[in-house]
């Protein structure tokens, strides 16, 4: 098993040994192909060809079971807006709110294809940031062209959210040996204490600053100087073919919608 | 202007800082009907310090946290996240601006202090609940009932999150932060 940011992934997973600057691009491609495409049942297949990637690139499953909390979230925030919000014409008018608005059949296939887009990014997202670990996102930036420094801020951002999740966990383990009461019943004194912990939190942050920017400076690190890398990810045929094929979905399916009316709203079978 | 190492150890520092901040926000105080948006917003409590403290770093820092927070870790299309994470680049650097402008001192020392402190950071998050919430709009992730609902939760939820969390930092730590060479009070 080998360590990602968040997870343990099995070592022969494809997507693991898959070039850095592919795993960003496969990012982007879903992000933007889930922005792009608009016809629910198109959607519906992506959200579950996505699923069976991760059973082909052997991905847990079960870390889908973490984000359901997400999932409801999103789902619940989409329905609610577009239910008792929005005024999208249809073949039948179920119901008539007093502020004008209505529930037509249109508004519901509507909400759920709002929905499965954000589905799409979530679990899209997942399946990647699963396989994605230091070196990917620095090397994944900089084959981008994009500069190093830039690289390991967002590398550093990452890697800190972990660290500062621990943080979290052992000043509040510290706060209740000391006797504060996080379950109070009370919700302001709740909120209080609450509030309390962002004192030890900032005090740790700012002392890691100081640690970080000393320790960079005496290993030389210098934003704007050339430097050598440890590793060398060469791309090879097949991840410039995989590259050329995600970047080729982007544009086609922005083709096929701006000029052939393909992946709209409501597409098949809901355009009659 | 040049980057120099305490730039980057800033912005990423505060981005690591906010990110898991920002998901606990949407966690626990959701809105219906407003996606990626949160009654009490955490982290911008720590943004708008870490701006008053460590200049433009500190608000990149909350734009990349909410960035990938609503992005990758929360799953919104392209559109919402780099809304909301540019929102969240502007709000604190409002509040900034308004900070340096009146010449108030972040240890809130006196009552014209504190005075400025609650204007600039209800100003900056009205301006920035209004941005984010149009650009929603526009883009059709929300509809027209609920954009004034999302301005109104956005500039409650921020400004009681920025006052709430943010004043015992600025009270306390200032002091302590101000004796370190991050701080960048005098330099811009």
């Amino acid at each position: 098993m080998s360590r990602t940011f968040f997870i343990h992934v099995e070592e022969k997973s494809p997507l693991l040994r898959l070039h850095p600057l592919l795993k960003i691009t496969s990012l982007l491609a879903i992000n933007l192909l889930a922005w792009i495409i608009d016809s629910p049942v198109v959607l519906l297949c992506a959200i579950v060809a996505v699923f069976l990637s991760f059973k082909i690139f052997k991905v847990p499953l079960a870390r889908i079971g973490k984000f359901i909390v997400f999932a409801v979230l999103i789902v619940q925030a989409v329905m609610v807006s577009y239910i008792l919000g929005s005024t999208i014409p249809g073949n039948m008018v179920y119901y008539r709110f007093p502020w004008g608005t209505y529930i037509s059949d249109m508004t519901l296939v509507y909400a759920f294809t709002m929905a499965a887009k954000f589905l799409l990014m979530l679990w899209g997202s997942t399946l990647l940031l699963a396989v994605m670990r230091d070196i990917d996102i620095v090397y994944g930036l900089v084959s981008m062209r994009l500069p190093y420094y830039l690289a390991f801020t967002v590398n550093l951002a990452f890697r800190l959210s972990t660290v500062f999740m621990e943080d979290y966990a052992k000043v509040r383990d510290a706060m209740i040996l000391r006797g504060t009461n996080f379950s109070e019943k009370s919700l302001v004194q709740r909120a209080r204490n609450y509030v309390r912990l962002g004192t030890p939190l900032m005090v740790l942050a700012i002392r890691r600053m100081f640690e970080m920017t000393n320790a960079l400076i005496i290993k030389g690190f210098e934003p704007g100087r050339s430097r050598t890398y440890l590793y060398d990810f060469s791309l090879t045929i097949k991840d410039k073919v995989i590259s050329f094929l995600l970047v080729a979905a982007v544009v086609l399916a922005f083709l096929l919608k701006t000029f052939y009316g393909l992946l709209t709203f409501p597409g098949w079978p809901f355009n009659g | 202007m040049e980057i120099s190492v305490k730039n980057i150890v800033i912005t990423g520092v505060t981005a690591g800082l906010c990110l898991p901040l920002a998901l606990f926000a949407i966690i626990l105080v959701p809105i219906p009907g407003l996606p990626a948006a949160s009654g009490f917003w955490i982290p911008a409590g720590f943004y708008f310090v870490m701006t008053l403290w460590f200049g433009v770093w500190g608000a990149l820092g909350g734009h990349i946290a909410t960035t990938l927070a609503m992005g990758y870790f929360f799953g919104y299309t392209l559109q919402v996240w780099a809304d909301g994470g540019l929102g969240d680049f502007i709000a604190p650097l409002v509040c900034f601006t308004i900070f340096k402008i009146a010449k108030a001192n972040p240890e809130l020392k006196t009552r014209r202090d504190y005075v400025v402190w609650i204007v600039a950071v209800l100003i900056s998050s009205l301006v920035c609940g209004l941005w984010v919430h149009t650009v929603n709009l526009l883009f059709g992730v929300i509809t027209w009932p609920f954009w004034w609902i999302g301005v109104l939760t956005y500039f409650i939820g921020d400004s009681l999150a920025v006052l709430i969390v943010g004043t015992p930092l600025l009270k306390t730590l200032t002091e302590y932060v101000k004796a370190s060479p991050m701080y960048v009070w005098g330099e811009q």
